[in-house]
């Protein structure tokens, strides 16, 4: 089921004088069981946006429909506590929500909220560790531990093991060393492939976007500025520039072969297929 | 969560903001012993003049003033219900069955209410008219003097400043914590006892950790920058008393006088 936004409006401290609309009237459907991005700069109402998806905040004017839940105006909490379950939103830095004295406690603390037995939870931990790249050993440690990237895995393996049907990622590769964000996209990918959730992704990194993305949703002033498929948002890198974010190399590449004199279609979005390109235009020349 | 008056400080164009911090410190001080002061109607009525003109000339509203007392209606209203039931004396005044309500107890409670009212719109116009590291700044200038008896001025207003400073990095941090739990199901509002002190928990200890980190943080960025609280530091801001500081510091001390007249020799 995918996700359905109308007209959706957010203003926090409505009725104040700090009254700031974040979000001003989304129309948007999130395909199901796709790779979406949210890119937008800071202030442009991304993390507005996926907050109503789990329903931590409740639209003031509009409405969602989510994974089952139509999500209007004047919802209590109680009524969308069950969405939690079905949409797991991964904070950035998400290492800073560990609590708990050992590693399997805190990852088996989403189950037992949802009303898990302890025993369940803790079989579910065991099959959930390998999958963020943990063996049985950390089970017993503390969180506090760790080291940063560890801690990320732990705190994405206590969303994770509420099995959720749409995943959504704020930066989560934020602060990784390349090889850690790597694998932490890859583990995203597998789940999207083999499991088929619905994933989107908050991102800033336009490699991450090209790379793994199917769908981009650009934000821009709290409203859609862009919605398209990966393709033809590469083919477009002033939309880019146009909200300051700097497009990927391979891209910024093309542009500058073109200004030399190069023809290269606009389809081309990674570097073997551009080199190939251009290999038959330098011997022409020749 | 950022939505309170107490506190806040409000940038405008008046005269009491272009004070200087140490005489704003210095009259509050005063008005504070004057409100102790039992100084019956007469004290609060020069102390309730005093502090109009000073809501005028910072150019705060009245209501705005009066939204910072807002935090503490419940304890006023808390205040109320015990004084009814546990004062005594004075006259009765309404008979209800066998519970009568007596004139002391409501002028008790309109007592503290005063003094309370009085306190926080105090409190306020100096807040609202003083930046947070100029009102350090006064605190740390003011408390020079007691240097030679061992008080640690600069590092008891450095303590203050970062602490100013933190306060809405710590809203907002609490925030961020309350919501990734409540993605992880937690519940703050309904729930068992027992399940709640476990959704406090989940928020209490991340802050903590993330807090201890941040002093680590900021106390290595200060020592790296060759930080010594020991050290004689120059600023870049250079208080200076002027006309108008002397004035209201004078009519500060006068009003604190005429309560204290009242109260012994009235």
């Amino acid at each position: 089921m995918s996700i359905e936004i109308h007209q959706l409006e957010h203003t926090y401290n409505a009725g104040t004088s700090f009254a700031h609309a974040a979000l001003k009237g989304i129309d948007l459907t999130i395909p199901e069981g796709k790779v979406t991005a949210i890119i937008g700069q800071t202030g442009s109402g991304k993390s507005t946006l996926v907050q109503h998806l789990n329903g931590l905040l409740i639209p003031t004017a509009g409405s969602l429909e989510v994974c089952g839940f139509h999500i209007q105006p004047l919802l209590k909490i109680k009524d969308v506590k069950k969405l939690r379950k079905e949409v797991g939103l991964v904070f950035q830095f998400p290492e800073y929500q560990l609590f708990e004295e050992t590693i399997e406690k805190d990852i088996a603390f989403g189950p037992k909220n949802f009303g898990v037995s302890e025993q369940e939870a803790n079989a579910l931990v065991k099959k959930i560790l390998p999958l963020v790249g943990l063996d049985e050993s950390f089970l017993v440690r503390s969180p506090f531990e760790l080291s940063g990237g560890q801690k990320r895995r732990v705190a994405i393996a206590g969303i994770l093991i509420l099995d959720p049907k749409v995943l959504v990622l704020d930066e989560p590769a934020a602060g990784l060393d390349p090889q850690g964000a790597k694998e932490m996209m890859s583990l995203f990918m597998r789940l999207n492939r083999e499991e088929g959730k619905t994933v989107l992704l908050v991102s800033h990194d336009m490699e991450h976007v090209m790379k793994y993305c199917d769908h981009v949703i650009v934000l821009d002033h709290g409203k859609v500025l862009h919605e398209s498929d990966v393709a033809t948002f590469f083919e477009h890198p002033e939309w880019m520039v146009n909200i300051g974010i700097n497009p990927p190399g391979i891209i910024r590449l093309k542009l500058e072969l073109r200004k030399k004199g190069f023809t290269i279609p606009d389809e081309i979005l990674d570097a073997d297929s551009l080199l190939e390109c251009i290999k038959g235009q330098v011997k022409n020349h020749e | 969560m950022n939505n309170f008056a107490l506190g806040r400080y409000l940038p405008l164009d008046s005269v009491v903001h272009k004070m200087d911090p140490r005489s704003k410190i210095m009259i509050m001080l005063f008005m504070m012993i004057s409100v102790f002061v039992p100084a019956g109607v007469y004290g609060y009525a020069i102390i309730a003049l005093f502090v109009i003109l000073a809501l005028v000339l910072s150019k705060l509203s009245i209501g705005y003033a009066l939204k910072a007392m807002k935090p503490m209606l419940f304890m006023m209203g808390f205040l109320f219900v015990i004084n009814l039931l546990v004062i005594k004396t004075g006259t009765p005044l309404i008979k209800i069955g066998w519970f009568s309500i007596y004139s002391d107890a409501i002028y008790q409670t309109l007592y503290v209410v005063v003094r309370l009212l009085f306190m926080v719109v105090i409190t306020t116009i100096l807040t609202a008219t003083t930046k947070p590291l100029d009102l350090t700044l006064g605190i740390e200038k003011l408390l020079k003097p007691f240097e030679k008896i061992g008080i640690p001025a600069h590092i008891i207003a450095m303590m203050i400043s970062i602490a100013l400073r933190f306060i809405p990095t710590l809203i907002e941090e609490t925030q961020r914590i309350m919501n990734a739990q409540a993605s992880r199901g937690v519940d703050l509002e309904n729930g068992t006892l027992k399940e709640k002190i476990s959704a406090l928990l989940s928020l209490i200890v991340p802050l903590f950790v993330s807090a201890f980190e941040r002093a680590d943080q900021l106390a290595n960025a200060m020592e790296a920058r060759g930080y010594n609280p020991n050290k004689t530091r120059t600023r870049y801001k250079v208080l200076k008393m002027q006309a108008i500081d002397y004035v209201a510091m004078l009519i500060s001390v006068l009003v604190m006088a005429a309560c204290f007249g009242i109260w012994l020799y009235v």
